[in-house]
């Protein structure tokens, strides 16, 4: 007996050590490697035309939506080039050249006329949908009054209704008979010319132009809610299949014309999209070669990570690009004593910035330590640093109690902090801003809410945070556009504060930002236009209203399957327009 | 027998009103008395920095703006007679039962549930199968070589089973059946009419990590059922009339340990069917587990009412049959 329980336990301990030692080791089914860390970030890696295979996409989630006239999520307008044009688009080359917008259904950037009040596009031709019919100016008309009806699609930006004349234009599919292509703020005077109508100069159009809505909907092929099943095809490939919520499948578009859409490639043979999966499953399906590319890009899970930083073949597969998000927290005007701008300096010179990108994931995965609100590829952008943040990273208590004497509060005061609860690195960032501000004298309780309601119940709310003195109020921020305008105007400009659902959280109206977005938003020259957003910034900064944090970044990983792979900077993530298969 | 089953089958319907009821309050009672009111709750299905014109138009076409026993009284009324939606371009009729719309993917609720439900029911079935036939036969052989090292061992293997999580199992199983050795790889849902033989390669790793779990319990489940009748004077007498011992152990041994096996199997059948939420999550299977994640966390009333009253319908269904056998197993329960 005794002899068998002695084997017994050798054979268990074995077993034991043989699992073991296979879950230490790594296996990647794997072709020839290329590329090096972060190549893809300011070069074309694989470069090639080869043609064929199955591109799959895995997302850990689903779109919110495939109709290019009702989504919002940074990696849709990505994908969405897939199978459709709009007017313009972003030039589609690695580093700052990809923040270039560029003609795409239009033959060249649109025309501002009448002082700044229309601007006028004319599209190619020659480019068809998917069954043969051409594309024309009306199609283009169609697919932007289709988004004034937000009872069908609820999800895409509200740009036109603000900025075109017709505001209260209810969309085409109440009766339909009449208001169908009764959009007044847009007319179509000959099937390849377009002309919109604004309510204000706003030079900054060509930006708005790109937005996926302008992609064109043929109106007897628009099937209202349902049209995110097979919405018609404009690009090089089209919809084969969409089982909703659990995969898509891209087929080629035969009547694709590559002369007409250079910035957009047909390379595969088809394309997979897997909807729902696991997100640690789908890094260990990346890695091992039976996916080929993460869809939301916004890196991978914290153990393939590890995985990827701590082997040096994995890490010469990834690329760390800047994502175009800021990590913040808004500083509230209103809540005393912020209201008095040397305690709200106070705070940026205690916070400790290499805690904060700790709680944010490292360098790697949180991103670098920001001394600016405009991350670095905001066209425009200049580095400066008025708090130490760079020079300083782990705060400066010091000055910051210089700066709590010049506003009356030598011995600090106590404010609220608000946080998203159910955001593990917020929740970190939050605790870090706690423990960093308490050296200083400034004590601050911590406020936790649901990230789904957080803006709309709570920190967007401007009566709520007064009641509830919340001084400090963390959040992040992307633009829609990669200028100055499209990023300062939503979170800076006095005339965005509004009682629900508030962006401009610190309840900033400093009359200098808001002249200085005033000017810019009536420059049409490129180059005058982004010389606004260093300005802006600085005053910004002056005003300390904003505590930046990290410029995010994301780890991607790079299947060495791909070709063409290289990050589009507007997007932060692989140009899904341009990849192909080795 | 047959008052019995309808006048169950009556109950089942009146346990999925209350339980329609039930979270109807919660999705939106719960809110309101945190201060939440319509116009806020529209503002989630929006999209980012909507204007006030559009979340009113959401909170207008969702109804949310309507009282609450109206929403409720229409979503009732579309499950008994259907119900006319309007996709834009067209009205099209939802047929009975009409689960309403998403309000994320604007579509028929009913149809996307449906879809679900045969990965869920071939995960169910497969594991069901593996669970009770491994679990029994383990725990029969236990109990009749109770102390020796196989009855030690497998009891050991079914603590690690009930105690280990399906996510920890599922992803080691992954890290060395699908990826180290790729003996099972690519795991993802094939239909059986697609191909039979991908189908169950594919299920294999998910049924065997599910009925890891659940053997584990069934297992210590019969070896404790079994030493208690195995212990009984009437199996001494079946003995001693010379009965072949492979009869006193199944016939007379594990028939009467069988009853508690038989409830609880119900039970988690039932529940299984509702949506096996971590094992479909830890491999990718889109069923009905996956779409009450999706649910929740997009806050998708008419998803969320649609999965739980289908999971609670599995429920109640699987216990009027575990009931029904009783009476085939037991056949005191027949008089």
């Amino acid at each position: 007996m005794k002899r068998r329980g002695t084997i017994g336990l050798a054979a268990v301990t074995a077993a034991a050590a043989l699992i073991l030692a296979a879950c230490g080791s790594s296996s990647t089914k794997t072709s020839t490697s290329s590329g090096s860390f972060n190549s893809a970030v300011t070069g074309v890696v694989s470069p090639s035309t080869h043609k064929g295979g199955t591109l799959t996409f895995g997302n850990s989630s689903t779109p919110d939506s495939t109709d290019p006239g009702n989504t919002y999520y940074a990696f849709m307008w990505n994908f969405v080039r897939l199978y459709t044009m709009p007017l313009m688009t972003y030039k589609s080359c690695p580093g700052a050249c990809g923040l270039q917008v560029v003609p795409d259904l239009a033959t060249a950037p649109g025309v501002a006329g009448d002082h700044g009040l229309t601007w006028t596009y004319h599209i190619k031709p020659n480019v068809k949908f998917e069954d043969g019919t051409t594309v024309t100016s009306a199609d283009v008309k169609y697919a932007v009054e289709r988004t004034y009806d937000r009872t069908v699609l609820p999800n895409g930006p509200s740009y036109f209704p603000v900025l075109l004349t017709d505001p209260k234009y209810p969309g085409p599919f109440k009766n339909r008979s009449k208001n169908m292509m009764g959009l007044t703020a847009i007319t179509t005077p000959d099937p390849t010319t377009i002309v919109f109508h604004l309510q204000h100069p706003f030079a900054d159009f060509n930006y708005v132009a790109a937005i996926p809505q302008t992609a064109p909907v043929p109106p007897s092929k628009d099937t209202g809610t349902k049209y995110q099943l097979h919405p018609m095809s404009t690009g090089p490939y089209k919809f084969a299949s969409y089982q909703l919520n659990k995969q898509i499948t891209l087929v080629p578009n035969t009547n694709w014309n590559p002369a007409t859409d250079p910035n957009a490639k047909q390379l595969a043979s088809k394309v997979v999209v897997n909807l729902n999966m696991n997100a640690n499953d789908i890094d260990n399906r990346l890695i091992h070669g039976d996916l080929t590319v993460d869809m939301p890009g916004t890196g991978v899970q914290a153990a393939a990570r590890a995985r990827i930083l701590s082997s040096s073949s994995l890490k010469a597969q990834s690329d760390d690009p800047i994502s175009g998000f800021l990590w913040f927290a808004y500083i509230n005007t209103k809540v005393a004593p912020l209201n008095n701008v040397h305690c709200r300096m106070a705070i940026e010179y205690a916070a400790n910035k290499t805690n904060l990108q700790t709680a944010y994931g490292g360098p790697f995965a949180g991103g670098a330590v920001a001394s600016t609100v405009a991350p670095p590829n905001v066209l425009g952008y200049k580095k400066f640093d008025l708090y130490e943040a760079t020079s300083k990273p782990g705060g400066d208590v010091a000055k910051a109690k210089s700066e709590l004497t010049a506003c009356g509060q030598p011995s600090g005061f106590t404010t609220g902090v608000a946080y998203r609860s159910d955001r593990p690195k917020e929740v970190s960032a939050a605790q870090a801003l706690q423990a960093a501000l308490a050296p200083a004298g400034i004590h601050v309780t911590l406020h936790g809410y649901p990230a789904g309601t957080y803006y709309s119940d709570f920190a967007g709310v401007p009566k709520y945070v007064h009641a509830h003195k919340l001084g400090i109020l963390f959040g992040g921020w992307a633009a829609d556009w990669p200028d100055g305008y499209g990023f300062f105007d939503e979170i800076t400009n006095g005339n965005a504060i509004v009682p629900a659902g508030n962006t401009n959280i610190s309840e900033l109206n400093d009359p200098v930002v808001n002249k200085l977005l005033e000017q810019m938003a009536g420059t049409q020259n490129a180059t005058a236009r982004n010389a606004f957003t260093s300005k802006i910034d600085l005053q910004v900064m002056k005003d300390a209203v904003i505590l930046p944090e990290v410029y995010a970044k994301s780890l991607l990983y790079r299947s060495p399957a791909l070709s063409n792979v290289y990050v589009q900077t507007y997007y932060g993530m692989y140009n899904y327009a341009a990849l192909g298969l080795k | 027998m047959f008052a019995f089953i309808i006048r169950r089958l009556i109950a089942t319907v009146l346990l999925l009103i209350v339980v329609s009821m039930i979270t109807f309050a919660i999705f939106f009672l719960v809110p309101r008395l945190a201060g939440q009111n319509s116009y806020q709750l529209a503002s989630q299905y929006v999209g980012r920095n909507p204007t006030r014109s559009a979340i009113l138009q959401v909170e207008q076409r969702l109804g949310l703006n309507a009282p609450i026993y109206l929403q409720y009284g229409r979503f009732l009324r579309g499950i008994v007679v259907g119900a006319h939606f309007n996709s834009g371009t067209s009205t099209a009729y939802c047929p009975p039962p009409c689960f309403g719309y998403s309000f994320k993917n604007q579509q028929p609720v009913w149809p996307m549930m449906i879809s679900d439900v045969p990965v869920t029911a071939s995960l169910a079935a497969g594991a069901a199968i593996l669970w009770l036939s491994g679990g029994v036969a383990i725990g029969v052989v236990s109990a009749l070589r109770r102390g020796t090292l196989f009855d030690r061992f497998s009891m050991g293997v079914a603590l690690a089973g009930v105690s280990l999580p399906i996510f920890f199992t599922g992803l080691i199983s992954l890290a060395l059946f699908s990826y180290k050795w790729p003996i099972f790889p690519n795991v993802q849902y094939v239909e059986i009419t697609q191909n039979p033989l991908l189908w169950a390669r594919n299920l294999v790793l998910p049924w065997i990590t599910l009925a890891f779990l659940y053997a584990a319990l069934y297992a210590r489940l019969t070896r404790a059922g079994m030493l208690e009748t195995m212990s009984e004077d009437y199996i001494r007498t079946a003995r001693a009339k010379g009965l072949p011992e492979r009869t006193v152990i199944v016939k007379h041994g594990l028939r009467a340990a069988l009853t508690p096996i038989v409830t609880i199997f119900g039970m988690d059948l039932g529940l299984l069917l509702g949506g096996a939420v971590l094992t479909e999550n830890t491999f990718g299977l889109h069923g009905l587990g996956q779409f009450t994640i999706q649910a929740i966390q997009q806050q998708d009333l008419p998803e969320i009412l649609g999965v739980t009253m289908l999971a609670a319908f599995f429920i109640v269904v699987a216990n009027l049959v575990v009931d029904i056998l009783y009476a085939v197993v037991d056949p005191r329960v027949r008089h």
